[in-house]
């Protein structure tokens, strides 16, 4: 795997950010304090693990001799594994996971779409079948987005600080690939990550306005230096926003420049990366050839 | 008597409609639309199965049993049997009969009528309490009529994924 072909760096961000959220979703198997919300998340956590196996089992042919599903999936070192950063945040607390899931479900529901475009055929096949699956994450989601925004207050404060701490690093979900031009003009990807990005964008950012929480697109406006408006008031000066790169644009959210929390899809991650993949692979590497 | 391929296909999928799916017991995998195709030729025979959900972790059970069953009417050959990702399986693949047996059992078969029928008293009065349940794929709800919790087998079609939020 040192020099990838284009295909394989499409498929392995796909099915690295299923399967490492997967694994963060199922930490909540026993945990969460009520039952539905359990059977929820290890649902959906062994749903984006077999949405990951049916990937990785179409990379294998873009890759040589040695390498099966297990291998991909739990034989990589760590800079090998695609994933958004988002994907490997610990679970925190389940407010930050749900928002988490919205985000990421939005986002991975606008990607699938386009996708579904591709001039791939075996690609699309396994999105077809995986947005079916994938309907049922997305309503379980916005499900949970309106009722916790609805109140009472503190629920409506647990979703919000979820949404403040992950949207930043949620647009790093659309960094760009490091072989996109090349996806690009072969037709597999039918647009670049930005114009997924700016779908994404905009459609959460009015579901964002819909429940008043559009405020986590921006920064508190910084204290500091006050300047002269042209009525003569005194007004701060004009707001920063939070995220990197994000502007409100003829009334919709746009991103430009830089991201938060990018480096996944060239294999750059966290440290919080370094437990969950010792986590995730230590059978594997403890017992070569473990079947189960 | 000389048993042709045609008559050879006929008996392996009477032999898959005894292979029973190990999360709904009451229905056999060819009422529940598994059973995509049936190949014979002279020296196998080929077996392609539609999964219900990627994730179901009774597939390797039912990839054995089916095994088992087809090399029970044809110990002559081999037998090769795998899942298939596409087409995708539906939810309206599984039979009338199919339908029958999970309502017996106590699943309303999947559906895109609101609200569910109770499968226990009949009744519309019902809540669904999680798109989640027991198996990947069934929902719970609940009958306030006759207050029972019950499961719906979800409803898995290409018409219900998402559309662009215009």
């Amino acid at each position: 795997m040192t020099q990838e072909p284009p295909r394989l760096d499409l498929l392995l961000a796909l099915a690295d950010d299923e399967l490492i959220l997967g694994h963060r979703h199922s930490e909540w198997t026993g945990w969460v304090p009520h039952l539905e919300e359990d059977l929820a998340f290890s649902s959906i956590a062994q749903d984006e693990m077999a949405h990951a196996r049916l990937l990785y089992g179409l990379a294998l042919e873009s890759l040589g001799e040695g390498w099966d599903e297990d291998r991909l999936a739990l034989g990589r070192e760590p800079r090998q594994y695609r994933n958004a950063i988002l994907c490997e945040r610990p679970n925190r607390d389940w407010g930050y996971s749900l928002a988490r899931q919205f985000l990421y479900d939005t986002a991975d529901d606008v990607r699938t779409r386009t996708l579904l475009g591709s001039s791939w055929k075996e690609l699309t096949e396994i999105l077809t079948l995986v947005r079916m699956e994938e309907a049922y994450h997305l309503e379980h989601a916005r499900t949970w987005f309106r009722r916790l925004a609805g109140g009472p207050v503190a629920a409506r404060e647990h979703l919000a600080a979820g949404l403040e701490a992950t949207i930043g690093e949620a647009l790093a979900i659309f960094e760009p690939l490091p072989s996109e031009m090349e996806l690009v003009t072969s037709g597999d990807m039918p647009m670049p990550s930005s114009g997924m990005l700016a779908a994404w964008l905009g459609g959460v950012g009015e579901e964002l306005e819909t429940v008043s929480l559009d405020y986590v697109l921006e920064r508190h406006t910084q204290m500091g230096e006050m300047v002269p408006t042209a009525s003569g008031e005194m007004a701060s000066e004009a707001p920063t926003l939070s995220v990197p790169g994000v502007e409100r644009v003829g009334g919709r959210w746009v991103h430009r420049g830089e991201f938060a929390g990018a480096g996944g899809r060239r294999g750059h991650h966290s440290e919080d990366f370094t437990a969950l993949w010792d986590d995730l692979t230590g059978l594997y590497r403890a017992y070569p050839g473990a079947t189960w | 008597m000389v048993r042709g391929p045609d008559d050879l296909a006929a008996e392996v999928w009477k032999a898959l409609a005894r292979v029973h799916d190990p999360e709904i017991p009451p229905c056999s995998i060819t009422e529940l639309g598994i059973v995509e195709a049936v190949r014979v030729d002279a020296g196998a025979i080929a077996v392609d199965l539609r999964p219900t959900f990627a994730g179901c972790p009774a597939l390797d059970v039912i990839r054995e049993d089916c095994e088992a069953a087809v090399a029970a009417v044809a110990s002559d050959r081999e037998v090769r049997v795998r899942f298939v990702s596409s087409p995708p399986w539906t939810s309206d693949r599984i039979t009338p009969a199919g339908r029958a047996a999970l309502r017996t059992y106590g699943v309303t078969p999947p559906s895109t009528d609101e609200p569910r029928i109770c499968p226990f008293c009949g009744s519309r009065n019902t809540v669904q309490e999680s798109q989640f349940g027991p198996t990947l794929c069934r929902a719970t709800h609940y009958c306030a009529a006759c207050r029972n919790p019950f499961e719906v087998f979800k409803p898995k079609l290409i018409s219900l994924t998402p559309r662009p939020a215009s």
